[in-house]
């Protein structure tokens, strides 16, 4: 069982990885990851294949444009992570 | 050689080149010959003609059988409407509706939800134009309120696959990647009929989780991107030393990219085009990237105000699928007003110099429609004296007034921009301390505003 605290911390390991520009910023489950931490389409994209990697899950697309904070992305895997 | 419909395309080369390689997919790279395509999508064709539907929607997901589909329903007579595969749940039923479809390929569990709809209530009222119109619906890209269908035909697809291969030809040793959604019209006509019209080999890319890989996965010579994606692959170091030709299209494009890309040894090629004109009217095939030459069977003029008119009989959209309304604002008398603005240089080459309509066009090819976004946001910050603009590629606010605190402002209007696409997401704010400037009437004028501030640090 995955808490969902570890869930946040990789998940903001893997933006930091992604997105090495944002290292030392804090992100909290509030962060809107566009505005806030200025990940744009593209690096979004990135990020949540290394997320469905690393927990071994898959965010079906549709959903994708739906993840608007970090608590958003960190609720979706720990839907599937679970299971 | 132009052809005049998909049927003409695929049973050609299926005669001309049936060994050669038309379509490449999947994670062991299958190799589907033009000969097998052919045979392939009129044993589909075949099955969609006895089912009794009229119009298939499909969730374009680019894999080899939702390319089979797309081609075996519009050889089966269906009118085909494609859709971008990420459209979200909830605006989906409202499209079916909208565009009366009958038939839904891509998702499983919604077809069977359409299909026991229809039963429920008895089927469809007769479609517009009916059975063997050749039509293919493509949306406009942008958000729900003003998404419009394009009615476009495989001739006139094909007409601009023709169009495109005239002025930037591929062989039959090339391969083209088919990266982008086949449910935008670039994607479909550069990503796939261009390479097909030529007789090159299409790779299928596998989706959005392998842009990375896709790459050195299928070794490609050309490919068509848009402006985001290009920056994506070139930052991540992505792409492959066999890929010489990259068309770049669908969107505003910063020239520091371009010269990036040309910087890798690239050739860069430039497309300037609409859904509404089944893709591209303008390529540059030559130095200046962004000096474009008039594809073969259209014609480019410019109004008195610069906006750039289109004739292009053979690639010209039938209209907005049941707005007559809206396709009588835009096309009149056969000629297309772009809502863009141009200049011709002195060899008859076309530059885009701005828009005059009151949209952006994102780096991603998506447009951001200004009135509906600007008014929410006015209301949620208590002024009209704000404006969006473009900067870097991404959506930016500019509000006229002191400098205040943008944290507050961007997490006030928080309400207004969750629901919008990731790419429509407001990143910035700059403060101007002078009134926004307007024409006489008091319509913002803003080229002269995203100007200005691009002349700022």
């Amino acid at each position: 069982m995955i808490t969902r605290e570890e869930i946040l911390n990789r998940t903001i390991e893997v933006i930091y990885e992604c997105a090495p520009e944002l290292e030392g910023k804090e992100l909290k489950e509030d962060t809107v990851i566009n505005t806030d931490a200025a990940i744009d389409s593209m690096g979004f994209t990135l990020v949540i294949c290394r997320l469905e990697a690393n927990f071994d899950v898959q965010i079906p697309n549709r959903q994708w444009q739906k993840l608007q904070t970090l608590g958003d992305v960190v609720d979706a895997i720990e839907k599937r992570v679970n299971k | 050689m132009r052809f005049r419909s998909f049927d003409h395309l695929l049973s050609h080369q299926a005669r001309e080149i049936p060994g050669l390689p038309a379509l490449i997919y999947g994670r062991d790279r299958q190799i589907c010959t033009y000969g097998d395509l052919y045979r392939e999508v009129l044993k589909r064709a075949d099955q969609w003609r006895g089912s009794g539907k009229t119009c298939l929607g499909v969730l374009c997901d680019g894999s080899f059988d939702c390319v089979c589909t797309i081609f075996a329903a519009n050889l089966a007579g269906l009118q085909v409407v494609l859709l971008d595969e990420n459209v979200p749940d909830e605006q989906l039923p409202g499209l079916i509706v909208y565009t009366d479809i009958d038939a839904l390929w891509g998702d499983e569990e919604l077809a069977r939800e359409l299909a026991e709809h229809l039963a429920r209530n008895g089927g469809l009222p007769p479609m517009q134009g009916g059975l063997g119109s050749g039509r293919i619906l493509f949306f406009t890209s942008g958000t729900t309120e003003a998404a419009k269908a394009v009615v476009l035909t495989d001739g006139s697809l094909c007409a601009s696959a023709f169009n495109g291969g005239a002025k930037l030809p591929l062989t039959r040793e090339d391969r083209l990647l088919c990266l982008l959604p086949l449910g935008h019209v670039f994607g479909f006509v550069c990503g796939l009929l261009w390479g097909l019209s030529c007789g090159a080999a299409v790779a299928l890319g596998r989706g959005m989780r392998h842009y990375l890989e896709d790459f050195a996965h299928f070794s490609p010579t050309a490919v068509s991107l848009v402006p985001t994606l290009l920056g994506f692959l070139l930052q991540k170091n992505a792409l492959n030393p066999e890929l010489k030709l990259v068309l770049v299209g669908a969107g505003d494009c910063p020239p520091a990219l371009l010269a990036a890309a040309a910087g890798r040894g690239l050739r860069i090629s430039f497309g300037y085009g609409l859904t509404e004109t089944s893709s591209g009217v303008a390529i540059s095939v030559q130095g200046d990237p962004f000096a474009m030459e008039i594809c073969p069977d259209d014609t480019i003029t410019l109004a008195e105000d610069g906006e750039i008119l289109i004739q292009a009989p053979t690639c010209m959209m039938q209209g907005y699928y049941k707005k007559p309304a809206d396709t009588g604002a835009v096309l009149r008398d056969g000629i297309l007003h772009t809502g863009d603005l141009g200049t011709f240089d002195a060899e008859g080459r076309l530059h885009i110099t701005g828009r005059k309509k009151e949209i952006l066009v994102l780096p991603d090819g998506t447009k951001l429609f200004l009135p509906e976004y600007e008014a929410a946001i006015a209301k949620a910050l208590g002024t009209p004296e704000l404006a969006l603009i473009l900067r870097s590629g991404r959506p930016v606010l500019v509000l006229s007034g002191p400098a205040r605190d943008k944290a507050e402002i961007l997490k006030s209007l928080t309400p207004v921009t969750a629901q919008r696409p990731r790419g429509q997401q407001i990143t910035d704010i700059v403060f101007l301390n002078e009134p926004l400037p307007r024409t006489a009437t008091g319509k913002l004028r803003r080229w002269a505003l995203q100007n200005r501030l691009e002349e700022q640090p």
